[in-house]
């Protein structure tokens, strides 16, 4: 569904410039989860902005179910890392999730129904009255996750969510993220610098040097549902881990 | 309920000692510049519950609130617009700059000039001299809106004008606030000033007629009026203030549990 094509982006017209995305192609199948890993610094943010439209590729495409990614698609959400500057304080939890509805043509009634609906499936019910700043780092994302179901993608896009948020927490909201992609059969791409994370979530992770592009791609067969304790005592999961580790840690050298 | 109420007892005691103090000291000491406060309080009863609160006070609010709401919304329009557009922003600074810095009573003859003592004239000067304080402040109110906020927006494909109403505005809230709170009171002395140079009614006027008609009890009067304006219409405005920004300081952590 999702095919990115030999992407570039370099920032300003000085043809000296480094890119900060090089040659980058791969693709996502329909309801796969894809977690991209790399280094602080590779160039991962700058990727996501040109996948979701944000920022215009250099050269290269990118194409959403066949068509060229020229803005922000309308079946696509994008989840930023940090949610205390994505969510707007002036709106209370349920205005913050229902605030794109309506642009998209949702009646006052859908939007209503699919803001329930979604702080519902991330736990939120009840909720919706309090505003962003009254709640925690995690609840905080939460809203962020629920504004993004809400919205009916095809596709997720999350950078980085969980990496502001204690280990416990962090956690809590990697099952709460598996259980919303089965109920709810949407595509993640997530990019992480945390290899636990990248192997437990995925069906497949790819590993990114700086610039951004595909050095290393893992499948990931471990049998779902996964748990934080079953999946991570799994000979596969140690073995996954250190192939990803040597994977980073020969592109940190080669860097 | 005692609890409650010390602090609001605190509150009164000194101005209420200094009402008193001042009161019986007046009473004896047989001042022409500072009569008995009972007598300015007889003349503020006499002159401003009936007559002066419709010949003066309503004029001066009118033209108080007539060039302070002009102010308010040029100076927020502007501001969007400046604060949005850079180049825009570096071709008006300068203008601006000087502007600012010229003080509005010195164009008091040119407004007299243009406007005689109409009330379009001192609209014109509290507008002149309120109006830079929230123009700037918004400016920076809107360079500073998060751009992951208007990322968000741009990702989720919210138009433009929703963009600049939900978000821009909002998040420089608290900066248009400030300006608006400063420009409050330079309206109240420009008010005052404009009256007493140019007017035929109006609180400023009245302070200046009393005192040449050496009605002294009278001026104090009307300066007591100016007092409780300047104090009430600052009270409102916080009050205002607070309903709009309780998320500004809810998210900032000052959201006290003990405000009254």
């Amino acid at each position: 569904m999702l095919e990115v094509k030999a992407l570039r982006k370099v920032y300003g017209s000085d043809a000296e410039a480094k890119p900060a995305v090089a040659d980058l192609s791969f693709e996502v199948a329909e309801g796969e989860f894809v977690c991209i890993l790399g280094s602080s610094g590779c160039g991962k943010t700058t990727m996501l902005r040109c996948l979701s439209g944000l920022a215009p590729a250099t050269s290269g495409e990118v194409l959403l179910y066949g068509t060229p990614v020229t803005g922000p698609p309308a079946d696509m959400s994008f989840v930023f890392q940090d949610y205390s500057r994505s969510l707007l304080p002036w709106m209370s939890v349920a205005r913050n999730v229902a605030f794109p509805l309506r642009h998209k043509g949702f009646s006052a009634r859908e939007a209503r129904a699919a803001t329930d609906e979604a702080l519902q499936a991330v736990g939120l019910a009840g909720q919706g009255r309090s505003y962003p700043w009254q709640l925690s780092g995690g609840m905080q994302q939460r809203v962020a996750i629920a504004r993004a179901l809400a919205y009916r993608p095809r596709i997720l896009l999350m950078d980085e969510p969980f990496a502001s948020v204690d280990a416990q927490t962090r956690a809590e909201l990697e099952d709460l993220l598996l259980r919303i992609w089965e109920r709810f059969g949407v595509t993640i791409v997530f990019v992480t610098h945390d290899i636990d994370e990248a192997v437990y979530l995925a069906d497949r992770v790819l590993v990114l040097s700086a610039p951004a592009t595909v050095r290393h791609v893992a499948d990931v067969a471990l049998p779902r549902p996964r748990g934080q304790l079953e999946t991570k005592r799994l000979p596969e999961f140690a073995g996954l881990r250190s192939e990803l580790l040597s994977s980073l840690q020969r592109e940190r050298a080669a860097a | 309920m005692t609890r409650r109420l010390a602090p609001v007892l605190l509150e009164l005691l000194v101005p209420v000692a200094i009402l008193v103090a001042f009161g019986l000291w007046s009473a004896q000491a047989d001042s022409f510049y500072f009569p008995p406060l009972t007598e300015i309080a007889r003349e503020f009863w006499n002159t401003w519950v009936f007559a002066g609160f419709r010949n003066d006070l309503l004029p001066s609010l009118g033209r108080l609130l007539a060039g302070y709401g002009a102010s308010v919304v040029l100076g927020v329009l502007a501001g969007l617009v400046l604060g949005m557009v850079r180049i825009a922003r570096t071709a008006a600074e300068p203008v601006i700059e000087f502007l600012r810095a010229l003080p509005a009573p010195a164009l008091i003859p040119f407004a007299l000039l243009l406007f005689g003592t109409a009330d379009s004239g001192k609209v014109f000067l509290i507008v002149l001299g309120t109006v830079w304080p929230i123009l700037l402040n918004t400016i920076d109110g809107v360079r500073g809106v998060e751009q992951q906020q208007l990322d968000m927006a741009h990702s989720y494909r919210i138009p433009g004008y929703a963009r600049l109403w939900r978000i821009v505005l909002p998040a420089a809230g608290p900066r248009i606030f400030a300006g608006m709170r400063t420009s409050l009171s330079i309206a109240i002395i420009l008010m005052v000033v404009s009256e007493m140079v140019a007017s035929r009614n109006g609180v400023g006027y009245f302070v200046l007629q009393s005192q040449r008609a050496f009605a002294i009890p009278e001026m104090w009067s009307g300066i007591v009026v100016l007092g409780v304006l300047g104090f009430t219409l600052n009270w409102l405005f916080l009050r205002f203030e607070d309903r709009f920004l309780f998320w500004h300081r809810g998210s900032k952590g000052l959201l006290s549990t003990d405000r009254r």
